[in-house]
C-alpha cells in the first residue's frame, strides 16, 4: 500500500480512469499489493509487474488479469542481469525448476524499477523460503515417523490416485496445532566452516572479478563477524548501497586474510581491530582445561639468558619481512575464524551457562578462579589417568532388551496416563522374587478342586468345548498368506482415507465442495480399479475365498449410492 | 597383588598388561642391584603406575635398602597425574591391609603454582611471584621488622616458621592443590612447607630442574638421602635439558643491565660502609674461613654436589683479590669490560674455554681462580647487602655464574660471538653464546650420588644412545612392545603425491611447489575420510608459516575447511592455548577440527591427542634440528671427538626422537587407535625407521613403505572401518589383558618373557 500512495496508482496520463484499469486497482487495493511495476516485458509482451504479500504476477497491458502469477514459496531464487547489459531483466526460478524472466523496458527508469523489485523480493523470498522449508521438513519427519502414513502416501501419493496437496490437506492443519513444543525446539543449524570459499570469484572477462553472494551466505557472515553486520546496520543503506558494501568488503584486507592491515580509511578496518580486540580478550581469559593450558605447563623455566638458544625468533616487528608478516596474519585469522564458527554454532543454546562461568573465571583474579578451578581439574585430571580396561567393568546389571520387531517397539500403542518408571533393577528384584515365591510354593492339597469338576472344567475350556465355541470358526489370519494380509490391510488403510475424504465433503453446500466431491468420486473409482480389482484378481489366482474384499466393495458401494442420490438431487434442482 | 620374583606387589587394578609385568620384572632387577636403568615402554601402558606400585612394594618391604622415591616428570599436569595416580594406589593399599597409610608422598613446584599470598600469587608469572616473595620472605627484611613493623609482611610464611617445622606434615598423598588446602586451613605457606617436608618425605614428584638445574638443586635437593631411586620420567630429551641448565648466552642488553646491577652495587656497598661497617668485616671474616662447611658437608656424604662448584674450590678460601667487597666490585667491573670489548666484534669467532681464559689474562690480567669463585662470592655480597630485589639481579647473577662455569671446566664447553643473526646480517646483534655440549655434565652428580636412576619414556630408542651420550653404566636396558588384541595403530609412509613426484622436506624441495601441493591434497583427502580431530605436524614454525600461506593462495586450505576447522599453532602459548581448547571443543561437538603444528614445539611436547582429540596424525617431513646453528655444528663435532657418534647418526636419532613423539602423541592406550602417517620418503629408509620405537616400528609393513596419497588414503578407510567395530573387554582378556590367575600361569609367563626379550 506504501508504494501506491505514491503515485503508482494506475492512473493513466491525463488522469481519467478507464474502467478496466478501475478495476485492476481494485483487485490490486484487494490483494495488498506491494509494488507495481509498469512497462515490464515477459515473452515480449508489455505489461505490468505486481509484487503482492504473497504473490509475484505479471498482467498484460490492456488486460485485466494476470498470465504469470507465481507463490513467494514457489521461488527458488531470483537473478538479476548483470550491470552494463543492455537488457534489465530479473529472472525467477521456480522449486520446480521453471523460470521466468522480465525485462524492465521503461527506458528512463529501467534499472531503478529493477532494483526496487529486486530488493522487495530479497526481502521477501527468504520469509516464504523458512516457510516451505519448514513445511517440507514437517512433511518428512511425519512420513518418516510413521509407517502407516507412508503406506498410505505411496499408495495414493506416488500412484497418482490423489494429489499430494490433497492428501496433506487435511493433516497438516491438525499436526500444527498438536504439539507446537517439537516444532519449537528444533535444533540451530550451525555454520559452514567453508562459506567463504564457496563466494569463488569468477572473472568477468573484463578485468574483473565477480562474487556470488547468497542469502545464506551473508547470513552466515553476520553470524561469523557479528562486527560486520553491525557495519552493515551502520552504513546500509544511509551511507552506502547494498552492493557498494559487498564490493567494498570482497576489497578490503578483512576478507583477504593475507593483507595487513594498512589503511584506516576502510570501514572494515574497525573490525579487524575489534576482532583482533576480541581474540586478545579471549586469549587472556585463559584456558578453562588445565590440561591445554601451555603456559602453566612448564613448572621451572630457565631463567632469561640460560640455556641454549636455538635461532630464537626476533621478536621485533621491524625485522620481520612484510611477506612473514602476513604470513602470520593468515594464521591468526585462520583461527580466529574457525573460533568464531565455532562459536556461532554455539552462541545460541549456551550462553547462559557461559555466562555464568566467565563471569566467574574473569573478574576475580584469584580467590575466585581458585573456587572455580579445582572442579574441571580434577575431573581432567581423573579423565586422564583412567585406564578403563584395566578395570573390571562394574556396570549396574541389566535386563537386555530382546526385540523381534524393532518397528513396533517403535511405534507401537502407548498408554495415555503415565506409568510408573520401573529401573531395570526393580525388574531384576521382581523378578528374583517371583522366583523366591515359586521355591516356596506348596500346593495347598486341601483346597483343591474335586476330580470331576476339574475334568468339565478342562473340556470347557479346550477346543470344541463349551467356552471355546468361536475357535471353531478358522481365524482369517489362518486362512490367508501374511503377504496378502499385509496387502489387504494397506487396501483398506488406502480405501478408508479416501472415503474419509469423500464423506466429509458432505452436505455440499458450496461450489468448492461440489468440485471436491466429484473428483473424489473420481478418486474412489480410480482407487478400485487400479488396485482394487487387480488385488482381486490375485486372490482368484491363488484360489483364496473372495469375500476378502466384499467389505471393501460394499463401503464403496455406500458411497457411489451416495454420490448418485447427491448428484440426481442435483440434477433435479437444476433442472 | 602380584608377585614379582618373590616381592609381593599391590597393583590397584583387577586386571593387568604383560609388558607391565615385565616392566615391573626390569625395574625390580635394577632395583636389586643397586643400579641404573633405561627401559622404554609405550604410553598408554600403564607405566607410571607400574613404577609407583613396583617402588612403593620395594619400600614396604625394604625400608632400609630405598627409603626414597624421586619422580621427576617434565611438567605440570604430568606431575600431577603421577601424583593422582599414586593417591589411588595408596588407597587401594589402605583397602587391602586395612591400616592406614604411613607414607606421605608430596609433589613441589615453583612458587607460582604453590603461593596462596593473594596479592602475590595473583602476579602469575613464575618471576615475579619469585621476586615478590624474596621481597617478603628473605631473613634480613624479616630482620629488619622488627625494627620497623610496618614492612609488609607475608603471613603465611611467618606462621610456618614459627610453628610449621615443628610439626611434620601427617602422612598421605599431597598434590598441588592439597597442599594449598593445607596451607590455607593452617595458615603456612604451601611453598616451603613443600620444601621443608620433602626431606621426609617418601615420595617425592617434581620437574627435572629442581635435580638437574644446579643453580636450583643446590638449594632445594641438595641434602636428598643417598638411598633414594630417581626415576625420570619423559626422558626422552634429558640430554637437552642438561644441556640448557650449564648454558649461558649473553647479549649487549645483558650487559647493560649488568653495568647499572653493578652501580648499585657499589652505592649500596659505599651506604653500608658509612653506616654499618661491621657487617662487611663480617663477611671478610666468613670469607677467610673459607667454604669449609660446605667441604665438610659433602665429605660426610649429606650434599649431592653442585657441578658448578668442584671439589677443589672447596677446599680453598676465596682468594683474597675479590674478598672484600669494594676489590669485587672492581673485579667484576673489569670483567663487564672485557666482556664488552669481546661483544664488539665484526666476525663470527669461535673459542675454547681455554683460549678464552688465556685471552682474558693477557688482556685485563683476570686470573682463572678467582673468575671460580665468582659466583660464590656475589652470593655472598647480596647477602651481606641485604639486598631485597634478587629479581633485579639477574644480570650480573647470570655473568657471574657464566665466569664460574667458564674458569671451571675446560673441557665440554665451547664459546661462539655471533655479531648478528644470520638472517639479518645487517642488523648488529652481538651474542656470546656459552653453550655447554656434554649433557653427562649436569647429571654426572646424580648419578654419582642416588643409588638408582631409571630413565624411562615412551620413546628412547634407540636405547643405547642415552647410555652414551649421558655417561654412565645401566644394569638394565629394555624395550617392552605393546601387546594388543587388535592392531589400533597404523603407521603409514608416504612418499609420493598421486602425481609420483616425491614427497620430502629436505631442504632442496622445500619450496617446490609439487610438493607443497601434494603435502596439502594430503591433508585435505584425509580430513574427509578421518572422524574428529587430526593433528598434523611440520618440522619447524617458518615452514608451517610458507606452507600455510602457500596452501591459502592454492584454496586448498578453503577445500579443508569444508571437511573440518583449522586451528594452528602459533610463537604464542596463549595463543596456542586457546587455539588448543576450541580445536578440542570441535572434536567434542562432532564438527571435526584439524590442529596444525609444530615439531619440537610446545604441543609436541606436552599435550595428548586422546581418542576423538586425535584420529589421525600426519608428519609433515622429518624434523631435522637446524643444522646451520654454530652451536649445534659444535655439539656435534664433540659428540663425535668424545663418544664417537656419528654427527648424521645423532641428526637422525635426534630427528627420529621428536618425530616419534609427534606421532606417538595420538595413541594414549589400547583402547585408543590413530593413523600415524609420516609424509616423507626418507622414512622408509631402514636407517630413519630403525630408530623408531619398536612398539611403531613392528607395526610398518613392507608394502606400506612408499605409498601414493590415494594408496594412503586407502589404507587408511580401511583401518577406520575396521577400528569403528565395537572393542570390548573379552577381546582383550588373555591377549594385551590379563587376570591374575592368567598371569600366574606357566605358559603365559613363558610366553610374556618371550615378547620382553626379544630385543
Amino acid at each position: 500500500m506504501r508504494y501506491l500512495a505514491e503515485g503508482h496508482m494506475p492512473f493513466n496520463q491525463d488522469g481519467v480512469l478507464k474502467s478496466a484499469e478501475l478495476v485492476r486497482a481494485f483487485l490490486v487495493m484487494f490483494l495488498e499489493v506491494l509494488l507495481v511495476v509498469k512497462k515490464v516485458r515477459q515473452r515480449k509482451q508489455d505489461g505490468t509487474l505486481y509484487l503482492m504479500a504473497e504473490r509475484i504476477a505479471w498482467g498484460p497491458e490492456g488486460k485485466d488479469r494476470f498470465t504469470v502469477s507465481h507463490l513467494y514459496a514457489d521461488t527458488r531464487c531470483q537473478k538479476i542481469s548483470p550491470d552494463g547489459k543492455a537488457k534489465i531483466q530479473l529472472q525467477l526460478v521456480l522449486h520446480t525448476g521453471e523460470s521466468t524472466t522480465f525485462h524492465f523496458s521503461n527506458d528512463s527508469s529501467a534499472l531503478k524499477d529493477r532494483d526496487a523489485a529486486k530488493e522487495l523480493l530479497q526481502q521477501l523470498l527468504p520469509k516464504f523460503k523458512k516457510k516451505a522449508n519448514k513445511e517440507l521438513e514437517e512433511k518428512n519427519r511425519m512420513l518418516q515417523e510413521d509407517p502407516v502414513l507412508f503406506q498410505l502416501y505411496k499408495d495414493l501419493v506416488v500412484s497418482q490416485v490423489i494429489s499430494a496437496d490433497e492428501f496433506w490437506a487435511n493433516r497438516l492443519g491438525d499436526t500444527n496445532h498438536a504439539d507446537p513444543s517439537l516444532s519449537n525446539n528444533k535444533q540451530e543449524v550451525g555454520i559452514s566452516g567453508a562459506f567463504l570459499a564457496d563466494i569463488r570469484p569468477q572473472t568477468d572477462g573484463c578485468n574483473g572479478l565477480r562474487y556470488n553472494l547468497t542469502a545464506d551466505i551473508i547470513e552466515s557472515i553476520f553470524r561469523t563477524y557479528p562486527t560486520v553486520k553491525e557495519k552493515y546496520c551502520e552504513n546500509v543503506p544511509h551511507n552506502l548501497t547494498e552492493k557498494e558494501f559487498w564490493t567494498r568488503f570482497f576489497q578490503s584486507h578483512y576478507f583477504h586474510r593475507d593483507r595487513i592491515n594498512t589503511g584506516t580509511q576502510d570501514i572494515f578496518s574497525e573490525c579487524a581491530k575489534q576482532d583482533e580486540q576480541g581474540l586478545k580478550s579471549m586469549v587472556v581469559q585463559g584456558v578453562k582445561n588445565p590440561l591445554v593450558d601451555l603456559l602453566s605447563l612448564e613448572d621451572k623455566t630457565l631463567d632469561e639468558g640460560y640455556g641454549v638458544c636455538t635461532t630464537l625468533p626476533s621478536t621485533s616487528n621491524s625485522n620481520r619481512s612484510v611477506k612473514e608478516s602476513s604470513n602470520s596474519a593468515i594464521i591468526k585469522r585462520f583461527n580466529h575464524h574457525s573460533a568464531m564458527v565455532l562459536a556461532a554454532g554455539s552462541r545460541k543454546g549456551e550462553t547462559p551457562a557461559n555466562q555464568a562461568s566467565e563471569t566467574s573465571n574473569t573478574d576475580g583474579n584469584s580467590r575466585d578462579s581458585v573456587f572455580f578451578q579445582p572442579p574441571v581439574k580434577k575431573v581432567k585430571l581423573k579423565e586422564a589417568i583412567e585406564y578403563e580396561d584395566l578395570q573390571r567393568e562394574n556396570r549396574p546389571k541389566t535386563v537386555a532388551l530382546n526385540l523381534k520387531k524393532s518397528d513396533r517397539y517403535a511405534h507401537g500403542p502407548v498408554p495415555l496416563q503415565s506409568q510408573q518408571y520401573t529401573t531395570s533393577q526393580d525388574i531384576i528384584n521382581s523378578v528374583n522374587y517371583i522366583q523366591h515365591e515359586m521355591v516356596n510354593y506348596k500346593p495347598n492339597l486341601t483346597q483343591v478342586l474335586s476330580s470331576t469338576t476339574a475334568s468339565s472344567a478342562i473340556a470347557a475350556l479346550s477346543s470344541g468345548g463349551v467356552l471355546m465355541q468361536a475357535a471353531t470358526q478358522q481365524a482369517i489370519n489362518q486362512m490367508v498368506p501374511s503377504e496378502v494380509q499385509g496387502e489387504l490391510k494397506h487396501l483398506y488403510a488406502a480405501a478408508g482415507e479416501l472415503l474419509r475424504h469423500f464423506w466429509s465433503c458432505f452436505p455440499v453446500n458450496t461450489p468448492f465442495m461440489e468440485e471436491k466431491v466429484t473428483k473424489m468420486k473420481s478418486n474412489l473409482e480410480r482407487f478400485q480399479m487400479t488396485k482394487l480389482c487387480p488385488f482381486q484378481e490375485k486372490i482368484q489366482r491363488q484360489y483364496l475365498s473372495t469375500n476378502l474384499t466384499g467389505h471393501l466393495e460394499e463401503m464403496l458401494q455406500t458411497a457411489y449410492s451416495k454420490f448418485h442420490i447427491w448428484q440426481t438431487r442435483r440434477m433435479l434442482r437444476k433442472t | 597383588m602380584l608377585n614379582i620374583e618373590g616381592l609381593l606387589v599391590h597393583f590397584p587394578y583387577d586386571y593387568i598388561y604383560p609388558e607391565q609385568y615385565s616392566y615391573m620384572l626390569e625395574l625390580k632387577r635394577t632395583l636389586d642391584a643397586k643400579g641404573h636403568g633405561v627401559l622404554e615402554m609405550p604410553s598408554g601402558t600403564g607405566k607410571t603406575i607400574s613404577l609407583l606400585s613396583l617402588i612403593v612394594a620395594y619400600q614396604k618391604v625394604f625400608p632400609l635398602e630405598v627409603s626414597k622415591l624421586i619422580y621427576c616428570s617434565r611438567t605440570v599436569p604430568e606431575i600431577e597425574k603421577v601424583v593422582e595416580e599414586l593417591r589411588k594406589l595408596m588407597e587401594y593399599y589402605s583397602k587391602q591391609t586395612g591400616e592406614s597409610n604411613n607414607f606421605l608422598a608430596l609433589a613441589l613446584s615453583s612458587r607460582k603454582n604453590l603461593c596462596i599470598h593473594p596479592e602475590v600469587s595473583s602476579l602469575r608469572v613464575g618471576k615475579e611471584v619469585d621476586g615478590k616473595c624474596h621481597t617478603l620472605t628473605a631473613s634480613y627484611i624479616r630482620a629488619q621488622r622488627h625494627s620497623d613493623p610496618d614492612l609488609p609482611v607475608c603471613r603465611f610464611y611467618e606462621d610456618f616458621d614459627a610453628v610449621g617445622r615443628q610439626m611434620p606434615l601427617p602422612a598421605g598423598v599431597y598434590n598441588l592443590d592439597d597442599l594449598k588446602d593445607f596451607g590455607k586451613r593452617n595458615g603456612w605457606c604451601p611453598y616451603y612447607l613443600a620444601r621443608y617436608s620433602l626431606m621426609h618425605a617418601n615420595i617425592v614428584v617434581y620437574s627435572y630442574h629442581y635435580l638437574l638445574d644446579p643453580k636450583i638443586a643446590d638449594l632445594v635437593s641438595k641434602e636428598l638421602t643417598k638411598k633414594s631411586v630417581v626415576v625420570f620420567d619423559e626422558a626422552h630429551n634429558i640430554d637437552n635439558v642438561c644441556i640448557d641448565s650449564m648454558s649461558v648466552n649473553i647479549s649487549r642488553r645483558t650487559l647493560d643491565r649488568c653495568q647499572t646491577n653493578v652501580e648499585t652495587l657499589q652505592n649500596t656497598i659505599q651506604k653500608i660502609k658509612e653506616t654499618d661497617a661491621t657487617k662487611l668485616k663480617m663477611e671478610y671474616r666468613r670469607l677467610v674461613e673459607g667454604l669449609k662447611e660446605a667441604n665438610v658437608a659433602r665429605e660426610t656424604d649429606v650434599y649431592l654436589s653442585n657441578p658448578v662448584l668442584p671439589d677443589e674450590i672447596l677446599q680453598e678460601a676465596v682468594p683474597g683479590t675479590i674478598r672484600t667487597a669494594e676489590h669485587f666490585v672492581g673485579f667484576l667491573k673489569r670483567f663487564l669490560e672485557y666482556l664488552k670489548s669481546r661483544l664488539r666484534v665484526h666476525h663470527v669467532v669461535q673459542e675454547s674455554t681455554p683460549q678464552f681464559l688465556k685471552d682474558i689474562f693477557d688482556k685485563v690480567c683476570i686470573d682463572r681462580k678467582p673468575l671460580r669463585f665468582c659466583a660464590e662470592r656475589l652470593r655472598s655480597l647480596l647477602r651481606t647487602l641485604e639486598i631485597a630485589d634478587i629479581a633485579d639481579f639477574s644480570a650480573v647473577t647470570l655473568i657471574s655464574n657464566f665466569a664460574t662455569l667458564v674458569s671451571t671446566y675446560s673441557q665440554g664447553f665451547t664459546i661462539i660471538i655471533e655479531p648478528f643473526e644470520d638472517r639479518t646480517p645487517t642488523i648488529a646483534n652481538p651474542v656470546l653464546h656459552f653453550s655447554c655440549m656434554d649433557p653427562s655434565i649436569a647429571i654426572k652428580p646424580v648419578f654419582q650420588r642416588f643409588q638408582s636412576v631409571i630413565i624411562t619414556s615412551g620413546t628412547l630408542s634407540p636405547l643405547d644412545i642415552y647410555p652414551r651420550i649421558l655417561d654412565f653404566r645401566p644394569v638394565t636396558m629394555a624395550s617392552f612392545t605393546m601387546t594388543l588384541a587388535r592392531t589400533c595403530l597404523c603407521p603409514l609412509i608416504v612418499g609420493r603425491g598421486n602425481d609420483q613426484v616425491a614427497l620430502s622436506s629436505k631442504f632442496e624441495t622445500r619450496e617446490d611447489f609439487a610438493v607443497i601441493r601434494n603435502y596439502g591434497s594430503l591433508l585435505q583427502e584425509m580430513s574427509a575420510i578421518v572422524p574428529d580431530g587430526i593433528v598434523a605436524f611440520f618440522t619447524s614454525y617458518m615452514y608451517m608459516e610458507n606452507i600455510v600461506a602457500a596452501w591459502y593462495e592454492q584454496g586448498i586450505l578453503e577445500n579443508i575447511q569444508r571437511n573440518k576447522l583449522i586451528f594452528i599453532e602459533t610463537p604464542d602459548a596463549a595463543e596456542t592455548s586457546m587455539a588448543l581448547e576450541k580445536y578440542q571443543e570441535a572434536c567434542e561437538n562432532g564438527r571435526g577440527a584439524i590442529l596444525l603444528s609444530v615439531a619440537r614445539g610446545k604441543v609436541s611436547e606436552g599435550i595428548d591427542f586422546v581418542h576423538h582429540f586425535g584420529r589421525a596424525v600426519i608428519m609433515f617431513g622429518v624434523p631435522y634440528v637446524y643444522t646451520q646453528s654454530r652451536i649445534l655444528k659444535a655439539r656435534l663435532e664433540y659428540l663425535r671427538d668424545q663418544f664417537q657418534i656419528r654427527e648424521n647418526d645423532f641428526l637422525t636419532f635426534d630427528a627420529m626422537r621428536h618425530a616419534a613423539q609427534c606421532v606417538g602423541r595420538v595413541i594414549r592406550g589400547k583402547t585408543d587407535y590413530g593413523l600415524m602417517i609420516f609424509a616423507d620418503k626418507r622414512y622408509a629408509r631402514a636407517d630413519k625407521r630403525g630408530k623408531l620405537p619398536r612398539w611403531i616400528q613392528e607395526h610398518i609393513s613392507d608394502g606400506s613403505l612408499n605409498l601414493t596419497v590415494d594408496e594412503a588414503v586407502q589404507l587408511s578407510k580401511h583401518f577406520l572401518r575396521q577400528m569403528a567395530q565395537p572393542f570390548r573387554q573379552e577381546d582383550q582378556l588373555g591377549l594385551s589383558l590379563l587376570t591374575l590367575e592368567q598371569l600366574e600361569s606357566e605358559e603365559m609367563l613363558k610366553k610374556i618373557s618371550q615378547i620382553a626379550h626379544q630385543t
